[in-house]
């Protein structure tokens, strides 16, 4: 019994400890912001437009999928059921509550997290391997201004327009489902759709953007960084940087949620 | 007149890594402290086999190690000593060429050299790229400077390390296993670069090399080469 509760006392210790240490992580980076010079600004947007690119530009299909299917699933398997019972106007308000508001940001954030926090875990493990972070530092440059904030800044950018992206398609896939299936009019859908639709939604929408990409831009970047055995290690710290950031994601999707109620 | 550089009875065997980012160090095998001054203008060298702790000592100069007793005084400063942002200040007042160059392998060679004098200047756009290419021309890189390090060979990878660590034409060099893998001929023009010319004061700069073995043909052209053992100097017998 008490080793158990050692056990379990150490691994709470742990737990606490990595926390903390990811949010002083976190703090550190937004606060070197300031510090960043002139010249430094313009190499980090190149770093921060690349990362748009490869986190935003090249998942839109992805996204494009994932919201098309996931719409196209939800209407047709619920149409017929709820035409039944008539209440077919109950299409808009699970469009919105559970794709637009729900379903929307925690897919976007998934993918994202599947494609570039993992990408970002691996790159910047590679870079603290292969010596290269501490050599940044050795010469006085601060690895917060060239690693982290783009990526932080780039993940935060990305997933506020891939939500946005997601919602929008998730919307007209949406509508063409309950057009071909559900024997609606397209003019009916969309106005029960922009009914349901509040402004609260769209902040929800962002504030849900903002902390999911910064979610995705400070865990792999910590795991990254904290790389110190070698290159065996780069796996798990991938897994450790993808875990935790889906973790943390539907913490807070869940918090969100208690919140708002 | 204080020496650049000074190791006051530090244990070796005792380092803490204290940055963001970097892999653990092997273990060493110490139980000594290590003390040494590095005179102005002199090239010294330190050498010592892998447990030795002669890696380290690049490390607690820019204080990206830290050790519980014993100081390192650098042009008069013990820097780790100084918070994180004053730290990062202070090294660009050095220059610092990593064991395995540490070249980031997405830049080519002259964005590797570009990069601090964008994140530790406030030079113009055009300063900067002027820098570079006096450095790209002074270290012989033109032809290559363009390419990425896995595109060039070892000798080309070590000067742009080189030329990262001169970017703001330092009065104190610090280089780790400089040598490695290069030619004695390689590696004799490399240590004239990073001693280099005149400087503000009328000498050459301060060079520290730290690393497992020293070409023969560089024994005579260094000041003063010490070996470490178990973490301190080794007395010859």
């Amino acid at each position: 019994m008490l080793g158990l509760l050692i056990g379990v006392g150490r691994g709470t210790a742990r737990w606490l400890a990595r926390v903390g240490a990811l949010a002083r992580f976190a703090f550190e980076a937004l606060g070197s912001l300031p510090t960043l010079p002139g010249a430094g600004r313009r190499v980090a947007a190149r770093v921060l437009l690349n990362q748009l690119r490869f986190t935003a530009l090249q998942a839109v299909g992805l996204i494009v999928l994932l919201s098309g299917v996931l719409s196209y699933l939800t209407i047709s398997a619920t149409i017929t059921q709820l035409s039944r019972v008539g209440a077919s106007e109950l299409i808009g308000e699970l469009m919105v509550v559970v794709i637009v508001r729900e379903l929307g940001p925690l897919l976007t954030a998934l993918a994202v997290v599947s494609r570039s926090g993992t990408a970002i875990t691996a790159e910047l493990a590679t870079n603290t391997v292969l010596g290269e972070v501490r050599a940044l530092e050795g010469l006085g440059i601060d690895p917060y201004h060239y690693l982290v904030l783009p990526r932080l800044f780039g993940c935060v950018l990305s997933v506020c327009i891939l939500i946005v992206l997601f919602d929008v398609i998730a919307v007209f896939g949406g509508f063409l489902a309950a057009v071909a299936f559900g024997g609606m009019s397209g003019a009916r859908y969309l106005g029960i759709v922009l009914s349901n639709l509040t402004t609260q939604d769209v902040v929800l929408t962002v504030v849900k953007g903002l902390i999911f990409g910064t979610v995705i831009g400070v865990i792999p970047s910590y795991e990254g960084l904290s790389v110190r055995q070698g290159p065996t290690e780069i796996p798990q710290a991938v897994i450790r940087g993808t875990v935790g950031s889906i973790v943390v994601i539907f913490l807070f999707a869940a918090l969100i949620v208690a919140a708002l109620q | 007149m204080t020496p650049p550089l000074v190791f006051e009875n530090v244990p070796l065997g005792r380092i803490r890594r204290s940055t963001i980012g970097g892999p653990a160090h092997l273990p060493v095998d110490a139980d000594g402290a290590f003390s040494l001054e590095v005179q102005a203008h002199s090239t010294v060298v330190v050498v010592g086999d892998e447990t030795s702790g002669v890696n380290l000592l690049g490390g607690l100069v820019l204080a990206l190690d830290r050790v519980p007793e014993g100081r390192v005084l650098v042009l008069g400063t013990e820097v780790a000593v100084l918070d994180r942002l004053a730290q990062l200040a202070f090294r660009r007042k050095l220059g610092y060429l990593p064991a395995g160059d540490g070249l980031l392998q997405n830049l080519s060679l002259r964005d590797n050299i570009r990069l601090p004098l964008h994140f530790g200047s406030d030079y113009r756009p055009r300063d900067i790229e002027g820098r570079v290419d006096v450095i790209v021309a002074q270290l012989r890189l033109t032809r290559v400077a363009d390419r990425r390090p896995a595109q060039t060979n070892a000798e080309d990878r070590r000067r742009a390390a080189l030329g990262r660590a001169l970017a703001f034409d330092p009065d104190l060099v610090i280089l780790e296993e400089p040598f490695d893998g290069l030619t004695e001929r390689a590696a004799a023009e490399l240590l004239e670069l990073a001693r280099g010319g005149e400087v503000s004061e009328g000498g050459r700069r301060t060079v520290f090399i730290t690393g497992q073995d020293l070409p023969a043909l560089l024994r005579r052209r260094v000041d003063r080469q010490v070996r470490i053992r178990r973490g301190r100097i080794e007395i010859p017998a």
